[in-house]
């Protein structure tokens, strides 16, 4: 097997422990709609004996009442799904003391979101923003996220499943993964720059050029797993990590922020630290007249 | 000072700059710019691609007072590349957020009975296309931080939207506007994930035809949001509108403002969910049908009705706030 495009729930299967995944059901959380966002699978599964929900991308579906939203799209109902699922881990968990929660595993391969009239008439920015609020949530709560890029990766869509976890993994370029916000050809196209030339500029410039290692030094992903049967055994580990790092009170090391540090000393955004210290040293000086 | 600040308010908000707007949206003579163009804090990217910065990157990020609040201000300039979020704007938009929430817990340290009407908000004016394509996957992450500090905002910190300038607010900035607290728009104003342009490219003229403005201000724009209750205040073309509208929310106490949220619960996912199925169920082909739908039978007159009178006899969707 080359690589893992269009097949998340095959990847669903090769993470988690054999045959525990039941799909539809989170906590009190039952769907038994099969038409409802078929393009989201959510459920409850057992990853190394420990119960966690999934959240992956079904590539293989077309959603009948939204014609944009087939091939892995998240549309209107595929986001408000996995906002579900994210919600209903929290509430199943609520009682329980914030070491053990339950973990989240997003298996990412999703080319973006529903693109049409009816998404926008309806409000296509709210479905994929309740998801990430949710995530959002979760995480803080302290429900480990763990989130691997198992084949496309594309911008809004990446936004809306994947960069709201705690620790983002991904599948290495080998297995023809994608993590980019446009292909080279469309960026030269809108910003009427020369082909060849962002190519050329692109070998070293990991801020514009796509690819899954190019945003490893950017510190968007924290780390490149090598061959599919490792997949397991590394998201296993960065649970366990990320379940470390909240007990021990780093969430500055975790989520999108964590991710922030992480760029700076990958040295693929080293500007963004500069800015933010600069906003602070200049409200320091002003803060009294503020802030009585 | 004072009297540059008058003139100001009477301005329309869709011709004025982001300085401007930020300087006109806080209480007269308040407004300090953090990181401004004195910092010549541009993207070093654009250059690599022989395209020209500006000082502030595109992005005007302050403090001012709101009344008793401190206000923490941040205005996208729909005049350089499209308001679009590069690493520097994105940093910018990020940290004032964050300054915010970092500000109440400060306060709160020194006056731990801090009154609700003290404790800072954050006010964005969204004008952007979202991600900008020459640094675009630094552009993309500061989207994911930027969710992340509104999340930290819940439960201390109120965060607005307003969204009145020419470029709209579209792309990952459409959800991030989606996830503030309160939206406040003009008629003129702009909201959505996918612009119509894109559309168009994507899935073709059947789709969405984007050169048809009348059908895009229908789909995205104030009015048709105000009626999904996509967007909680409709206000006029004005800086003082929108300060207005500003000041309306703020006078609120924070469970009433929290409540005004679209998204961010179980239960308004819920809420979501039940009005997507109508729509499903009444299928569409333009805003107008969902207007009427809502209860406007003459739906076509709404487009061109005044303000006043569209607030007066309007009806929203019924999970609109």
């Amino acid at each position: 097997m080359e690589n893992l495009i269009g097949q998340g729930r095959l990847a669903i299967d090769m993470i988690v422990d054999p045959d525990s995944f039941r799909e539809g059901v989170v906590g009190t959380l039952q769907l038994t709609d099969e038409e409802f966002g078929p393009g989201a699978v959510v459920g409850t599964a057992s990853l190394d004996g420990a119960i966690c929900t999934i959240i992956a991308n079904d590539a293989m579906t077309i959603n009948q009442k939204f014609p944009v939203v087939y091939a892995g799209i998240i549309g209107l109902e595929e986001g408000y799904k996995m906002a579900l699922a994210v919600y209903h881990s929290i509430e199943a968990d609520r009682d329980r003391a914030p070491g053990e929660k339950r973990a989240l595993v997003l298996i990412v391969d999703t080319p973006g979101n529903g693109a049409g009239k009816l998404e926008e008439m309806a409000g296509m920015n709210k479905a994929t923003g309740a998801y990430q609020m949710a995530l959002a949530e979760a995480r803080k709560a302290g429900h480990p996220i763990v989130a691997i890029v198992v084949g496309r990766a594309i911008s809004g869509g990446f936004l809306c499943h994947g960069l709201q976890a705690d620790h983002v993994l991904s599948l290495s370029a080998a297995f023809n993964t994608m993590i980019h916000v446009m292909p080279l050809t469309s960026i030269a196209r809108i910003t009427r720059l020369d082909i060849e030339w962002l190519q050329e500029l692109a070998k070293s410039n990991p801020v514009f050029a796509a690819g899954p290692d190019f945003f490893y030094r950017l510190g968007g992903v924290e780390e490149l797993v090598d061959s599919i049967p490792a997949m397991r055994d590394r998201v296993i580990a960065h649970i366990a990590e990320v379940r470390a790092l909240k007990a021990a009170g780093r969430e500055d090391q975790l989520g999108p922020w964590g991710r922030g540090t992480l760029g700076e000393v990958r040295g693929g955004r080293t500007v963004r630290g500069r800015v933010m210290q600069t906003m602070n040293e200049e409200f320091a000086k002003v803060a009294d007249r503020y802030l009585k | 000072m004072s009297s540059d600040w008058e003139t100001l308010q009477n301005r329309s908000f869709l011709e004025s700059n982001a300085r401007a707007r930020a300087i006109g949206l806080a209480d007269p003579g308040t407004f300090t710019e953090l990181a401004g163009p004195r910092c010549r804090l541009s993207s070093p990217h654009l250059p690599l691609l022989g395209e020209a910065v500006e000082f502030d990157d595109g992005i005007v990020t302050g403090v001012g007072r709101h009344g008793s609040r401190p206000l923490f201000i941040a205005s996208q300039e729909g005049r350089f590349v499209g308001g679009s979020v590069g690493e520097v704007h994105g940093a910018k938009l990020v940290n004032i957020v964050r300054m915010a929430h970092q500000a109440y817990d400060r306060m709160l340290a020194e006056t731990p009975e801090l009154p609700e009407e003290r404790r800072p908000a954050v006010v964005i004016s969204f004008e952007t296309g979202g991600v900008r394509l020459h640094e675009a996957n630094a552009g993309l992450l500061a989207h994911a931080e930027l969710m992340d500090q509104f999340q930290d905002c819940k439960g201390k910190v109120p965060v607005i939207g307003i969204i009145g300038g020419r470029v709209g607010c579209f792309g990952g900035m459409g959800f991030v506007a989606a996830a503030t607290d309160a939206i406040i728009m003009s008629p003129f104003g702009r909201l959505g994930l996918t612009g119509p342009e894109v559309i168009e490219e994507e899935m073709g003229k059947d789709e969405f035809d984007a050169s048809d403005r009348a059908l895009v201000y229908r789909v995205t724009g104030g009015k048709h949001k105000y009626i999904m209750g996509d967007c909680n205040l409709l206000v006029e073309d004005t800086i003082a509108a929108f300060r207005q509208g500003l000041g309306k929310v703020l006078a609120m106490s924070y469970a009433e403002i929290d409540r005004l949220r679209r998204i961010g619960s179980l239960d308004k996912v819920k809420a979501q969910l039940r009005t997507l199925a109508a729509l499903v169920e009444i299928a569409p082909r333009d805003s107008r049908d969902v207007w009427t739908f809502a209860g406007n039978p003459a739906a076509e007159t709404l487009v061109d009705m005044k303000l006043d009178d569209f607030l007066r006899t309007v009806k929203r969707l019924e999970n609109a706030s």
